[in-house]
């Protein structure tokens, strides 16, 4: 397996269990019905002006693309933004239960939860799950990131990616990614990021999506198509 | 021959069938020119025995536990000035690092370059096998091998034992007459040609930095900073590759080194101003 080029990388699936609190002889684990498959690619990452938050657009079932356009980034409210990774089914239903909850809270304590704390939420909850979630926003104490994990792992951090098409993204992001970046800067290192691993991995393609959140909310980029870029660079280079 | 008989001297084939046993007629040099060692293999595999099954067993919880070198992140790209191959030193044994100054290039010949990934043990000896071969080959035939041929001898020995639990992922690099040359081999038997290769389970790593700065007419110094990076990058991020960058650049008239980096201080270097 380490010998051969680009060895694809798929999260670990987990047989659905129960939600914490019920004993374990209620919640016994279910054979799944046909092999799951998935890949992505989904990055976000710290700097001064914020946060910024960047993923493709494919949902793949093995060999097939199901979709080609689908949404990995979804807020969660205005101040907070959530990059999916794994199952789509499991990361939008916990997305919304996250949601409500967090509205839910907003509305008893007349003010948002900190980033840190929407993150234990998360993570209590996604107890049978697989996949991963980053959430990004600014709090009241700065912009805050945290990568959540289906196993419980809940990590706060300046730089994330996850996915299949993870490591091709991580040595984009380690070369460009620092404190003192613009804006148009952060966006661009971003996009090659997500387009190189784009190039190289299979599971992700088709678009890239970026999403910028600041004190003052989240704001998204238009969503790119990633074969522009792709011939643009190709008439570049002349080949 | 009435002599021969008269005198009672046995014939050398006779004598030599005494000394040695039956069908074993092949003493010396049995991978000859004409067939490269595609009939007979250079080793005797005994029947019934499967070491890639004994291998899996190995490795199971609770039994022997054999843990195969494996990590490691070698590249390799080709562009208008030559062929820049770049490897890191790292030899782990699972989670014991075994050794931080190995050096994963092995020089075929002052023309033709081998990289190592997988099993150290089958990298070695396979390649030096191929140095011994593309030697006999340029005495034989007075010019030097190609690189596609080099390649298609290392892909043929591989072939030879496909299935049987070897572990080769290997770059050769060269330049011949049609110019730079770069071919991936590996214990499967896939032989590809390309622009750029990068092996090991940090290769994924080093695909992103290297796509991202390539250009066919590249400078040189360019081109040894793109290798530079893509190592140091990947070594950063990957747990099994570490230690130095040795890179080699092939030229026209043969290879040179070009340095020995430690990749903590390049790290260092190119992330200045990270928090």
């Amino acid at each position: 397996v380490l010998i051969r080029p680009a060895s694809s990388q798929e999260s670990v699936l987990q047989p659905p269990c129960g939600p914490a609190g019920l004993p374990p002889a209620a919640s016994q684990t279910v054979p799944l019905p046909f092999p799951m498959s998935h890949g992505t690619t989904t990055l976000a990452f710290l700097f001064q002006g914020g946060v910024l938050a960047a993923a493709d657009t494919r949902s793949s079932c093995s060999g097939l693309v199901a979709c080609p356009a689908s949404q990995k980034i979804r807020p969660i409210h205005s101040h907070l933004v959530g990059t999916t990774s794994g199952t789509s089914a499991d990361c939008a239903l916990w997305k919304r239960i996250l949601s409500r909850e967090l509205r839910l809270y907003q509305l008893r304590h007349g003010r948002r939860l900190s980033t840190s704390g929407a993150g234990g939420g998360a993570s209590a909850d996604l107890g049978g799950t697989s996949g991963g979630l980053q959430k990004a926003s600014p709090s009241s104490s700065g912009p805050g990131l945290w990568y959540v994990c289906s196993d419980g792992t809940r990590l706060r951090g300046s730089l994330f990616s996850v996915g299949s098409g993870s490591p091709y993204a991580y040595s984009i992001l380690d070369q460009g990614v620092r404190w003192g970046l613009t804006v148009e800067e952060a966006t661009s290192v971003a996009r090659e990021a997500v387009y190189r691993a784009a190039h190289r991995d299979a599971w992700s393609g088709n678009c890239v999506d970026v999403y910028h959140v600041t004190s003052k909310g989240w704001t998204r980029r238009k969503r790119e198509d990633l074969k522009e870029e792709y011939y643009r660079e190709k008439g570049r280079q002349g080949r | 021959m009435a002599l021969f008989q008269v005198s009672g001297l046995k014939s050398y084939a006779e004598l030599r069938e005494q000394i040695l046993p039956a069908r074993q007629t092949h003493l010396f040099d049995r991978t000859n020119h004409y067939n490269f060692g595609t009939k007979t293999q250079e080793f005797a595999v005994p029947l019934g025995v499967d070491p890639s099954g004994f291998l899996g067993t190995c490795s199971r919880d609770g039994g022997v536990s054999i843990d195969l070198n494996h990590g490691t992140t070698t590249l390799a790209f080709k562009f208008r000035h030559g062929v820049i191959v770049a490897v890191d030193s790292r030899a782990s044994a699972g989670r014991y690092l075994a050794s931080n100054d190995v050096n994963k290039v092995i020089e075929i010949n002052p023309y033709l370059l081998g990289t190592m990934s997988g099993s150290a043990a089958d990298c070695q000896y396979w390649e030096r096998l191929l140095a011994k071969e593309c030697r006999l080959y340029r005495l034989r035939s007075n010019h030097r091998i190609s690189v596609a041929a080099a390649s298609k001898l290392l892909c043929n020995m591989m072939l030879g034992y496909r299935g049987m639990g070897l572990s080769m992922g290997s770059m050769i690099c060269g330049w011949d007459k049609e110019g730079p040359g770069l071919y991936y081999v590996d214990d499967r038997g896939t032989r590809l040609s390309g622009r750029m290769f990068s092996t090991g389970c940090g290769s994924s790593y080093a695909y992103g930095v290297v796509d991202s700065g390539y250009r066919e007419d590249m400078a040189v110094e360019e081109a040894y900073e793109l290798g530079r990076r893509g190592i140091a990058h990947a070594t950063h991020r990957d747990a099994y590759s570490g230690g130095a960058v040795n890179m080699y650049h092939m030229q026209q008239d043969g290879w040179i080194k070009v340095c020995k980096d430690d990749v903590s201080e390049l790290i260092h270097r190119y992330r200045k101003g990270m928090f």
